[in-house]
């Protein structure tokens, strides 16, 4: 296990760095919630990046004390263990912090914190990475390249492998085979292989967060999933054939099922991931069974990645009454998959 | 519910292989402790009285017409009776007993026009089976549309709405591939659905100012163009012409964030671009209790929301529930259109 912290004492929870996401939203009061959470204390050692000035705000606005170890970069490895550490790089004073408004400092301010935070992951200094809400477009002022946290992910780690995004509820997650692209290029798209190639990545996944036996349901395209042919081709010609190859490799996925009633049939019959062909046609169920505890996981990178699902929330920043339940879930997840990834390595 | 309207509701027979003698059977088994709206059941009543026999249910079934449905309807099943040509096993449906199916909707349509029947409600058809005896409409709703014009000689254009009791949408496409909603989108057609949605809501739902929430069409709604170009060239400029016309309307709205508890009340309708994006938000609110109800004709036409089910037909499982929301629909819409000024 870890062997980070005072002089070559053994901790046993997965490390995690944590990265403060857009000051402007509920980022800074979500943060201080999270370290003071005795359930994320005993699931993991989290290291937060940010500054301490914007995260007391947070902690003032939350109503909690903050207990903090606080360690520079170059001085990780000596800090403690028994208290969260905070990393200050005091890079942002909380009276350039305007409430609800997506600026160019507050941007610099979370792309810097996450860059830091990969970094560390990166250098082996942490299991896993996790992040309060960005703003994307304060991201963008900050970073022009800005597409989405993949793309960021990517280009700070060099890493050209498959990244894919799934969201996640506690009773089912959502895998997706196109994304972030307009609904017209979503079939042209779609292919064997790359319905394949997420399957795999969905069970790899699913395993590192403790589904060996993963159930995958795979929704159709089209209304009533083609409904034979009738209302597209795209199930007959490319869904089916990717699902009898993937049974034929041993996985347990059934499909296509019509997409409007995929997510009501995998709660019923236990299924653990839908695997969906586009954006909206996942989103618009995960986001009604569970809005505010969804957590976004980055599959594919040589750690887990996670951050709650909902956005920076301008319209409540600062009132004290944001619901802390998905970053915790996004924690909660990173440690699991952190320490489960780690016991698979030690056993192989 | 009789005192509000003027006759009952008509209901059609739809297959008689499917599930619709069984949910009608039940529904009207239910019509005391459900309050059930009065209906008369347009189709054969013999397929009624064998169907309650494979049920192991005694029903009294009568023979009568609109005027003598409603005294009839506490002690028995009123039925106008159309006869099947060929014989009827539940679950195998025969192409023979198309006119039948075809002859209860014509029937049903020709009563409401004439102001007999306050409302049309639909149990379901298979249109293989129909399309096998020469039907020529892409479906229930495009022939019901075919009669309305004929009736009155004016252009229609039938709308569907899902309608449940936390969610009410509008898809602006309907059956078609999903790589052909793009090009199927035109602003003539989102306006136009729009319109006669915002028009129903005020004649039919009581809706005084109806609140349209019209969905983006890509992720995000395009995030500016960066996720598609439709969003903001095609629907916003529909949206800029229905406001300038006085209608409430908001969007295009990311289709992701529109639909949570918060989120719905600020409108009384959604407008959706494709099937999916209505029917994923309209089944995950309401699975049992969405009814489809078509908007745009000159009377009011209400379904369950689901098929035949030819698998389950005759075996005592079907559940009525949809078909009793959608005749419950039917009379509330048919007791606001009465009190609304025309």
């Amino acid at each position: 296990m870890t062997t980070i912290g005072a002089a070559g004492t053994k901790e046993p929870r997965p490390v995690i760095t944590l990265a403060m996401g857009d000051p402007a939203g509920i980022s800074p009061e979500l943060t201080a919630r999270l370290l003071a959470l005795a359930e994320i204390r005993e699931a993991a050692h989290i290291i937060a990046i940010g500054d301490r000035r914007v995260l007391d705000e947070g902690a003032k606005v939350a109503g909690v004390a903050l207990d903090l170890e606080a360690a520079s970069l170059d001085a990780l490895d000596r800090a403690s263990t028994s208290r969260h550490v905070f990393v200050d790089l005091a890079h942002l004073d909380p009276a350039d912090v305007v409430r609800g408004e997506a600026t160019l400092a507050g941007g610099t301010f979370a792309t810097r914190n996450f860059r830091t935070a990969l970094e560390l992951a990166r250098a082996g200094n942490a299991d896993a990475v996790c992040f309060t809400p960005f703003n994307k477009k304060a991201m963008r002022f900050a970073y022009p390249g800005y597409d989405d946290e993949i793309r960021f992910v990517a280009d700070v780690l060099s890493f050209t492998g498959k990244v894919r995004e799934f969201n996640v509820l506690e009773k089912v997650w959502n895998a997706r085979v196109t994304s972030h692209i307009p609904l017209k290029e979503v079939a042209s798209h779609l292919s064997v292989e790359s319905i394949l190639a997420e399957l795999e990545l969905t069970r790899a996944c699913l395993k590192d967060a403790g589904h060996d036996e993963a159930k995958i349901a795979v929704a159709g395209l089209n209304p009533h999933a083609g409904d034979g042919g009738s209302f597209g081709m795209e199930e007959i010609d490319i869904i089916e054939p990717a699902v009898e190859r993937a049974k034929a490799i041993g996985f347990n996925v059934e499909g296509p099922l019509p997409a409007d009633t995929v997510f009501l049939r995998a709660l019923k019959e236990g299924f653990n991931a839908v695997l969906t062909m586009y954006h909206d046609q996942g989103q618009i169920a995960m986001k009604l069974m569970g809005f505010d505890k969804g957590v976004t996981m980055m599959g594919g990178l040589p750690f887990p990645l996670c951050t709650p699902a909902h956005g920076t929330a301008y319209d409540i920043a600062g009132k004290g009454i944001a619901d802390v339940g998905a970053s915790r879930e996004a924690i909660l997840l990173a440690a699991r998959m952190a320490k489960r990834k780690k016991a698979l390595a030690a056993a192989a | 519910m009789n005192e509000t309207s003027g006759g009952p509701i008509a209901l059609t027979m739809g297959d008689p292989a499917g599930i619709g003698p069984d949910i009608s059977l039940c529904t009207w088994a239910l019509r005391r402790s459900q309050e059930i709206p009065p209906f008369l059941f347009i189709g054969d009543p013999s397929v009624l009285f064998e169907r309650a026999k494979a049920l192991g249910e005694t029903i009294q079934i009568r023979e009568t017409d609109c005027a003598g449905a409603a005294a009839a309807f506490s002690d028995a099943l009123p039925v106008l009776p159309i006869r099947c040509p060929a014989a009827v096993v539940a679950g195998q449906p025969n192409s023979e007993n198309a006119v039948t199916v075809t002859g209860a909707i014509d029937t049903a349509v020709r009563l409401v026009m004439n102001g007999e029947a306050t409302a049309v409600t639909t149990n379901p058809i298979a249109k293989a089976v129909l399309y096998e005896a020469g039907f020529r409409f892409p479906g229930h709703t495009e022939y019901l549309a075919d009669l309305a014009e004929k009736a009155t000689g004016a252009p229609t254009l039938p709308v569907m709405m899902l309608a449940g009791p936390k969610l009410r949408t509008v898809p602006v496409t309907i059956h078609i591939p999903l790589k052909e909603v793009p090009a199927a989108l035109t602003p003539d057609l989102i306006y136009k659905t729009s319109v006669i949605t915002a028009g129903d809501l005020k004649r039919r739902f009581g809706v005084a100012a109806p609140r349209l929430a019209i969905a983006g069409l890509n992720p995000h709604a395009g995030e500016g163009g960066a996720l598609g170009l439709e969003d903001d060239a095609i629907i916003r400029p529909v949206i800029d012409r229905l406001r300038a016309e006085g209608l409430d309307v908001a969007g295009p709205l990311p289709a992701d964030t529109m639909f949570h508890d918060r989120a719905r009340e600020t409108f009384d309708v959604a407008i959706c671009m494709y099937h999916d994006q209505a029917l994923i938000p309209a089944k995950a609110l309401g699975f049992d209790d969405s009814v489809n109800v078509t908007l745009g004709l000159p009377f009011i036409r209400t379904s369950p929301d689901h098929g035949t089910a030819f698998g389950i037909a005759g075996k005592g499982i079907a559940r009525p529930d949809s078909l009793v929301a959608a005749l419950r629909l039917a009379a509330e819409l048919a007791a606001n259109t009465a009190g609304a000024p025309r």
